[in-house]
């Protein structure tokens, strides 16, 4: 019997055009009205208590998904230990709250510029520091992420410990009113950008970048060998997902109106990673899945106060020893060539 | 600059005792670190839970008040040792622990490097937790039973007891450690996993008894550096591992994780760049300076300072 | 081991189903017809901050019940860890929650900017009984404004700062001082008014200023101190909390500095002599407020014996603030708005006999005082109030 995720994609194999299409339409569908399950009295056992599920759907959920997305790239793609993610995350938050309070900038316009900005950070780490392996670049991205929340910790130009208030939130889009009594508008857009993220995942793996990220992970001397040029692809998977933690921060930012250093601490980016180790490393599915769970269960656990964080840590080693790929795990050997059959009908 | 110059001396001095508390603990890092190639990112929490082992015997099991008067002669000296035991020994069997319930499964899986990483984020949270449920996130009190007394000034440098007691204890723990480690069967078992684990295991080494030794030294280290801490300082949180812990896991791969002598060298390097960057720039910016120093010698040196030239020292 | 999709399903399953167990078991408490919340942080670095605050609310709110066993009034745990993040995750849902009909709190000054618009949105009254910040209660700083909503009991740093300075170097002939803050919100902010003070007042030198990480301990303060040796000073304040200034003074008095040690309300606190032991000897506080144990020895017992720990930080502030607005309950006002209307209009009575009453910004009217205190014989000593 093989394991849930191959069973997955055989089915998958099985189908049709149109049955793939209608299948990935009803699963957009299902996630588009999760914010509305909390009003129906079955589905209302998903509500949290004491914060809102539809603002808990954004953040963390919507986030950490999105984030541990990104991260998947570096992580689970090209093999990469990344322990400073939360500094893209900073950067993008960062960049909507100085330019949306001290600019005309709205958020729409930020966006790329967010991205920009997370993606340029990732290269200049990338260029000195991905020629390092393993542990050495894991505490290496740490300390990067440590510098970029010290740095703004003490910068009193940009706050300092205050952070950044009445950050602006975003003009309205296709009728979309977006404000703190809309928490439903902003996940709609967190969803589009996982997506999007993972439309672009999809895409990339099947490419060259994908096969050379592969090869990276199974083997990095006989990668460079054989002829990648593993540097330029290390920095490619680094700076995607820099990009995509960026995107993360712009939308918290306008969403929470309020930042400070302390969202993004050294916790965050382990909290992120577990999710992408936790559902699956490298398997899309699973990493969404672990994004899904690990940002809900200390939120839908609120009502314990004192206990959730250690019924969070039991959870975790719990689970990595007796599911220790993940929950979703990704194929034995993840094939790097997919067939054209393989692929999401929509995407073609 | 100017307190860089007028109080170097005094500077070296307390940046060294930092220093060798970090040596300590990164030897929890790298000893693991050798054996099994993996980060143990509960060591911090281990050294929490002997700070809290320091503070129960002496507050607890001996009844030492939390201001009382300090002690003298044989009691003295009888009390800081059953202290500095009691915290090794229970960093020791926590850090064993922390082997059987987070890595020793997963190891016989032989799975992925990041599930057993994760899996000691978890136990690192329980401990961090279980303690911080206990205590009221409370910061606790260790009662001082060392009066801390100025024994000389050298150069400017005020020479207190309780830091000198660290600078003359720890290196010669580390050194001992270094002696266990080189010279004796068990120490020659470890290193032997530590370079090749199949090898080893065909020599007829028993790999699991070797890799819960390993933890239970690097947590009897750990746990001796949390004792000379609460020597110094005298109080604790449950919290207080997560920066220490940062600082010597640093220190260790500045050294060149896995190599006992690089943590020595990275530790006590760390602990006085932290001192002198604090005086120089402000201490909100020690951490900063820290890490770039880290990344520099990175780029000249990717495997640490020590990096795997030394073989015969790795563990 | 072989992962199979039934061990899958089954690992998943049983998850669900224990959530929803526990879920279920947790809801079926007491239910109460309205509830009061209480913000601040629960769990996190600084939870020991919000468990002396929750135990002043919870001692409050027992008395009250325990008089009234008709109309019992439930308490809401709202943790926002005492940041401005956690704080943007739980107002929201604080604010739709239509059962809880003031709040108090939000205890920091951070989580209290980021949840201010939730609950100006949801026009949800709050007094906080910790939040310090200057610009909170400045309709001209639109940022930080918590009005009309947004009241508190303890007095502003813009007060306390100039107080703090003004004692530690009072009577000192050539003060030379160094002023170190623990890089929080609070102690950043009360540390900018001693600077400000201390830089307007001839005849002071102002040596230098540190910073310490309050957010994780760091222990090791030993910089700090060579450089408050190295400038010669005579006066440290220390804008902070207590757990991080009694550590501070201990080595600072360890490394064999003579001189005035001073601190804010952050330090006014039984457990900073605790921790400090004989280093906290001759040290001056600054605080708006009382400790809950002057209010005499049968409530202090009687608290103890109630919530089973002695009364902490802030405890007074809570007190009073949740009697606030149970007053207003008890008079009749069980809507939001009926109690945003009562908190105005109303003048109330606090644990030490002083009359409390806010004013257009939701600061305690009148000039709210500013004590001075000393460290003497292993107790905090009143040395009167500073104009």
């Amino acid at each position: 019997m093989s394991n849930l995720r191959d069973q997955g994609a055989e089915f998958w194999a099985k189908w049709d055009r149109p049955r793939r299409v209608t299948f990935v339409i009803a699963s957009i569908a299902v996630a588009a009205s999760l914010p509305f399950a909390g009003n129906f009295s079955i589905t209302n056992i998903l509500n949290t208590p004491i914060s809102s599920y539809q603002d808990v759907l954004v953040y963390p959920v919507g986030m950490f998904v999105l984030m541990a997305l990104g991260l998947n790239i570096v992580v689970g793609k090209s093999g990469m230990l990344d322990l400073g993610y939360v500094a893209f995350f900073a950067i993008g938050a960062y960049s909507m709250a100085i330019l949306g309070t001290h600019t005309h900038l709205n958020m729409w316009e930020i966006f790329p510029i967010g991205i920009a900005l997370a993606m340029f950070a990732g290269v200049l780490l990338g260029i000195p520091t991905l020629r390092l392996r393993g542990d050495y670049l894991a505490i290496v991205t740490m300390g990067f992420g440590e510098i970029v929340r010290i740095t703004a910790l003490n910068t009193q130009k940009i706050g300092g410990p205050n952070g950044i208030a009445n950050i602006p939130s975003p003009p309205s889009l296709f009728g979309l009113k977006f404000n703190i009594s809309h928490p439903n508008s902003f996940f709609w857009v967190v969803l589009v950008l996982i997506l999007l993220t993972i439309w672009m995942i999809r895409r990339l793996s099947i490419r060259r970048p994908g096969r050379a990220w592969e090869a990276i992970r199974q083997d990095e001397d006989a990668a460079e060998l054989m002829g990648v040029p593993t540097l330029k692809y290390k920095i490619w998977s680094f700076v995607l997902g820099a990009g995509v933690g960026g995107a993360a921060g712009v939308v918290y930012a306008s969403k929470a109106i309020f930042i400070s250093p302390d969202a993004f601490t050294f916790n965050i980016s382990v909290l992120i990673l577990s999710c992408v180790v936790f559902g699956g490393i490298g398997n899309i599915w699973g990493v969404v899945l672990g994004g899904v769970f690990l940002a809900y269960l200390p939120e839908r656990i609120r009502f314990i106060s004192n206990a959730r964080q250690l019924v969070f840590g039991i959870v975790l080693v719990l689970v990595m020893n007796f599911r220790p790929d993940g929950i979703l795990p990704r194929k034995k050997r993840e094939k790097a060539l997919l067939t054209k059959d393989d692929l999401g009908g929509k995407n073609d | 600059m100017h307190t860089l110059i007028s109080q170097f001396w005094q500077l070296t001095f307390s940046g060294a005792v930092q220093g060798f508390i970090y040596v300590l603990i990164s030897l929890g890092y790298t000893m693991v670190y050798g054996v099994l190639r993996m980060i143990n990112f509960a060591n911090s929490e281990i050294f929490m839970v002997g700070t809290f082992a320091t503070v129960v015997i002496t507050r607890d099991l001996l009844g030492h008040p939390a201001n009382g008067p300090d002690l003298h002669g044989a009691t003295l000296i009888f009390t800081m040792l059953l202290c500095l035991l009691g915290s090794m020994l229970v960093s020791g069997l926590v850090a064993m622990l922390v082997e059987l319930l987070a890595y020793r499964r997963l190891r016989s899986l032989g799975t992925n490097r990041l599930a057993p990483l994760i899996s000691a984020i978890g136990m690192s949270i329980i401990l961090s937790e279980s303690v911080s449920l206990l205590t009221e996130g409370r910061a606790v009190p260790d009662p001082e039973v060392l009066h801390k007394s100025s024994l000389a000034t050298i150069l400017g440098a005020n020479i207190r007891i309780d830091q000198l007691l660290v600078v003359i204890v720890a290196p010669i723990m580390f050194f001992s450690l270094q002696r266990f480690v080189n010279h004796t069967r068990l120490g020659k078992g470890i290193r032997a996993v530590s370079m090749n684990e199949e090898t080893a295991k065909l020599m007829g080494i028993n790999i699991n008894r070797v890799i819960s030794i390993t933890f239970l030294i690097g947590g009897l280290m750990t746990g001796a550096s949390a004792f000379f801490f609460e020597t110094v300082y005298e109080a604790t949180k449950f919290n207080i591992g997560f920066n220490i812990g940062i600082a010597a896991f640093t220190a260790a791969v500045l050294g060149g994780i896995g190599n006992i002598r690089g943590a020595f060298v990275g530790g006590l390097a760390l602990g006085l760049l932290e001192t002198y960057a604090s005086a120089v720039l402000g201490s909100q910016w020690k951490a900063i300076t820290v890490f770039i120093v880290l990344i520099v010698v990175l780029l000249f040196r990717p495997n640490g300072l020590f990096g795997e030239a030394v073989q015969q020292t790795r563990v | 081991m072989k992962l199979t999709s039934k061990k899958a399903i089954g690992a998943i399953a049983v998850v669900i189903v224990a959530i929803v167990a526990v879920s279920l078991v947790a809801t079926k408490g007491t239910s109460y017809s309205y509830y009061i919340a209480y913000q601040g942080p629960l769990t996190g670095d600084n939870k020991q901050t919000g468990l002396d605050e929750i135990a002043g609310v919870k001692y409050a709110l027992a008395k009250y019940n325990e008089a009234h066993p008709k109309a019992q009034i439930g308490l809401k745990q709202v943790d926002d860890q005492g940041s401005g993040t956690g704080a943007s995750v739980v107002a929201p849902g604080t604010a739709k929650d239509k059962s809880i009909i003031a709040i108090v709190g939000p205890a920091f000054s951070g989580a209290s900017i980021a949840s201010f618009p939730y609950y100006r949105a949801a026009a949800l009254p709050m007094i906080s009984p910790s939040a310090t910040k200057v610009t909170l209660t400045d309709p001209a700083v639109k940022s930080d404004f918590g009005g009309p909503y947004f009241h508190r009991i303890p007095s502003k740093d813009d007060k306390q700062g100039p107080s703090l300075a003004h004692l530690a170097i009072k009577g000192i002939k050539s003060p030379v001082v160094y002023s170190v803050n623990d890089q929080s919100s609070y102690g950043v902010g009360l540390d900018g008014f001693v600077q400000s003070t201390l830089k307007a007042t001839p005849g002071v030198k102002v040596a230098g200023d540190d910073t310490v990480d309050g957010a994780n301990t760091t222990l090791d303060f030993s910089a700090t101190i060579s450089k408050i040796k190295a400038g010669n000073a005579n006066v440290v304040i220390y804008s902070g909390y207590y757990a991080q200034a009694a550590g501070f003074v201990k080595q600072l008095r360890n490394a064999g500095y003579k001189g005035v040690f001073a601190s804010g309300d952050g330090t006014y606190d039984p457990g900073f002599i605790t921790d400090a032991g004989t280093a906290a000897e001759g040290a001056l506080l600054t605080a708006s407020s009382a400790v809950f144990q002057d209010a005499g020895a049968t409530i202090t017992a009687d608290f103890t014996k109630v919530i089973g720990s002695a009364p902490g930080t802030y405890a007074v502030e809570d007190y009073d603030a949740t009697n606030i607005l149970l007053n207003c309950i008890d008079q009749g006002s069980t809507t939001r708005d009926a109690i945003q209307t009562c908190i105005n209009k109303g003048s109330f009575k606090g644990l030490m006999g002083n009359t409390i009453s806010f004013d257009a910004n939701g600061d305690v009217a009148g000039t709210g005082f500013i004590n001075s205190f000393v460290v003497t014989g292993g107790a905090i000593k009143s040395t009167g109030q500073i104009k």
